[in-house]
């Protein structure tokens, strides 16, 4: 079977709008975790977060959109897709083709916009907002389908955190299965009230930047950003950038609690594992691994766990959370693309705020910025309502 | 792929007792779905449940009770939206104050298929597509492609969507409703604007054609907003159906929105030989409203019958055996769909 690989990336969050801009604050250790500037919220001024430096109104300006209804989510999207399909030198008018798949991902999509979105539900004006068609989860997806007339399957993820990286499987295997000759895949998230108020009520949003898998760690850090790919068949793409392979894809459900994983960690091991089965690696094949890392209590003990049933001896890993905050449905995108560039030029860049390792596991991050010969790395994924994926890429 | 068992929970009699003759009746533009009770599930986890889940487990649960599978693969625009708005209104009313967690966990779109997971502790394929109107479509999609991959393979697929006085308000603000029109007569309305529906629509897939209620054949979806391109694309699709005039229902989305209707009478022109059947009148419309098409379908091909209601043109078939839908949400969200006897 042909090989999906990798040929543009794009890629907008709290460390950079451009995939050459992330790589230069991972590589500097440059975190994007710090004050809020334009997220209005009670807790701008009392927790960190990882915000774009643009304002809604700039990021228009420089897409040039002038439509109404358009959203901080959508216009994200849209930034991060520009660039994807710029670096895979996909000719826009070549979007309109049926074999074209647009894949995204997105848990607050409209809902961004708090405060218009109660006015319109709560019907408290006459005619609603400019935003009635904004809200849903998919609105992203469809703000770029409209912009380009994207001709083939259209689809937007919503499975929490993992949603973006079922986008990047689901693409895959769509052209896998002969239903589209590239896909373009990703996900978005903005900071909103609703998802911060909700993460608050959960006690776990960290006072201070996040630091993955510390003994004292204190909660996750809450951030935006939109990351899209271009997948096609390695046949496809002779001439071109192939910045890697999809090689392997897990998906699984921990089937425990809502809003918590099994201290068994079975989600996270199965989706591993399976990635692993897919890919036809063994686990000493795989160099390095992009965690999920999201400095809870919960996920960081179990995703340790997990790491050491199946592998023993757990590969170098690190979260690039601790740059970027939880982007949420845009995670499983934003760290896709992070851990490719570690794997497209050969290196490792450090989890950032850790000290201690955590007791029962006595696991260490990669502290300190390096080359390394990297073959095969993962990238791991978890959410809420158990939901599990893992995706490795893999070196042309 | 095979569909061996199937759900529905709807504004019509369709859990249970099946009766489609009898057609309950919209009430201020609203079909809102009869709950059956629910069986098998922890009191505790009933009490948090939102309509959308448990309307999502009333439907998927019985089939999961019944058989192992490899994935639970589930299509909502929404999910629950009403805990979505409530937690929401709390943000607002209480000034972002000290909140509790409930309703922000249940309004994750992926409770459903979260949940029947947890009930079930299948550990397999789990997603959860929330495409608007094409959120069924896709996770039909990704079931056909799981077949693919294993070919040996049983997938719970399937949709729900609720109304809640929220996404109502939304749809209503943005002209897609109308609180004047009712179920019994909004095909002759003549207005921009339709009936609320919802339910929930759940089955169970395979390739094994032994035994089986019916098949899925094919899928199409797309996004477009003119009607060239639907008419283009449809002719392609009802071609390679090789349809029979005397075997085939040709079953659409019309929903009496006089914004829509042309793309479907576009589509009924193309195969103008075809019987008509429309649906919306029973389901009421909402985003994953195909999937009540789907178990309609399946209902009609194993009872060879539907009951004369559902007829916009005269019935000329001598025998039913394949049934091509047609919905379009928005005018922007486009499925074909064809479901065979075997």
């Amino acid at each position: 079977m042909d090989k999906v690989v990798v040929t543009g990336m794009g890629i907008i969050s709290a460390i950079g709008d451009t995939v050459a801009q992330n790589r230069q604050s991972l590589k500097k250790g440059i975190s994007g975790i710090g004050h809020a500037k334009h997220f209005v919220s009670k807790y701008t001024q009392l927790l960190p977060f990882a915000e774009i430096d643009y304002s809604t109104s700039d990021l228009k300006k420089k897409l040039n959109i002038t439509q109404s209804g358009a959203t901080r989510t959508d216009l994200l999207a849209l930034y991060a897709f520009r660039e994807a399909i710029a670096d895979a030198q996909l000719e826009t008018s070549s979007l309109v083709s049926r074999q074209i798949a647009l894949i995204g991902a997105s848990t607050v999509g409209g809902m961004c916009l708090t405060d218009e979105l109660y006015a319109d539900a709560n019907k408290k004006g006459e005619n609603g907002s400019e935003y009635l068609l904004s809200y849903p989860n998919s609105a992203g997806a469809m703000f770029i389908q409209a912009q380009y007339n994207i001709g083939g399957i259209v689809n937007t993820f919503n499975t929490a955190c993992s949603s973006s990286a079922n986008a990047i499987m689901f693409g895959a295997r769509l052209i896998k299965n002969g239903l589209a000759t590239k896909a373009i895949v990703g996900g978005v998230d903005s900071l909103a009230k609703y998802t911060v108020n909700g993460f608050k009520s959960l006690m776990i949003l960290s006072d201070a930047p996040c630091r993955p898998f510390e003994r004292d760690r204190k909660g996750l850090n809450l951030g935006e950003g939109a990351a899209f790919l271009v997948l096609e068949k390695e046949k496809d793409a002779a001439g071109k950038k192939i910045y890697a392979e999809v090689k392997g894809y897990g998906n699984s459900n921990d089937a425990f609690h809502p809003s918590s994983t099994s201290p068994e960690a079975d989600g996270p091991f199965l989706s591993m594992q399976r990635a692993l089965q897919s890919s036809g690696l063994h686990p000493k094949q795989i160099d390095f691994i992009n965690a999920h890392g999201t400095a809870t209590e919960n996920n960081d003990e179990t995703e340790s766990l997990a790491m050491l049933k199946l592998f023993q001896t757990p590969p170098h890993f690190a979260s690039t959370k601790s740059y970027t905050g939880h982007t949420l449905g845009a995670a499983g995108a934003v760290e896709a693309v992070n851990t490719i560039l570690s794997l497209y030029h050969q290196e490792i860049y450090p989890s950032l705020n850790f000290e201690n390792k955590i007791e029962s596991t006595g696991l260490v991050p990669v502290k300190e910025y390096g080359s390394k010969i990297l073959n095969n790395v993962m990238s791991n994924s978890f959410g809420f309502g158990g939901n599990c994926t893992s995706l490795i890429f893999g070196k042309i | 792929m095979f569909i061996h068992q199937h759900i529905c929970i709807s504004p019509q009699h369709t859990s249970g007792d099946v009766d489609l003759d009898v057609l309950n009746p919209s009430a201020n533009g609203q079909l809102t779905a009869i709950e059956p009770e629910l069986t098998g599930v922890p009191a505790g986890l009933l009490r948090r449940m939102s309509k959308a889940v448990r309307m999502g487990i009333g439907a998927g649960l019985p089939i999961l009770q019944q058989n192992k599978v490899d994935g639970i693969i589930v299509g909502t625009a929404n999910g629950g939206m009403n805990d979505c708005i409530k937690f929401l209104n709390q943000i607002i009313d209480y000034d972002e104050g000290m909140l509790t967690p409930g309703n922000f966990v249940q309004s994750t779109p992926n409770a459903i298929a979260g949940q029947l997971s947890l009930i079930t502790k299948n550990q397999q394929y789990n997603a959860t597509h929330v495409h608007l109107g094409l959120s069924f479509e896709n996770s039909l999609i990704d079931a056909q492609m799981h077949l693919k991959e294993k070919a040996e393979g049983n997938y719970l697929v399937g949709a729900v969507d609720e109304i809640s006085s929220y996404n109502y308000n939304i749809d209503l603000l943005a002209g897609w409703y109308s609180q004047n029109i009712e179920n019994q007569s909004f095909y002759q309305s003549k207005l921009p604007a339709t009936i609320a529906g919802e339910g929930a629509a759940m089955f169970l897939l395979n390739n094994n054609a032994y035994d089986a209620l019916a098949r899925v054949k094919d899928i199409e979806t797309f996004h477009a907003s003119d009607i060239e391109t639907v008419k283009a694309r449809f002719k392609i699709f009802a071609e390679a159906q090789n349809l029979d005039s005397e075997t085939t229902i040709f079953l659409t989305g019309e929903n009496g929105d006089i914004r829509f209707n042309p793309f479907y009478h576009s589509c009924e022109a193309i195969i103008n030989d075809i019987t008509v059947a429309r649906f919306k009148h029973l389901s009421g419309e909402y985003p994953t409203a195909v999937s009540f098409a789907v178990w309609l379908s399946v209902f009609a091909l194993q009872n060879k019958k539907l009951p004369g209601h559902l007829f916009k043109t005269e019935n000329n078939l001598s025998q039913l055996n394949n049934i091509i839908i047609y919905n379009n949400y928005h005018g922007l969200q486009h499925s074909f769909i064809s479901i065979t006897s075997n």
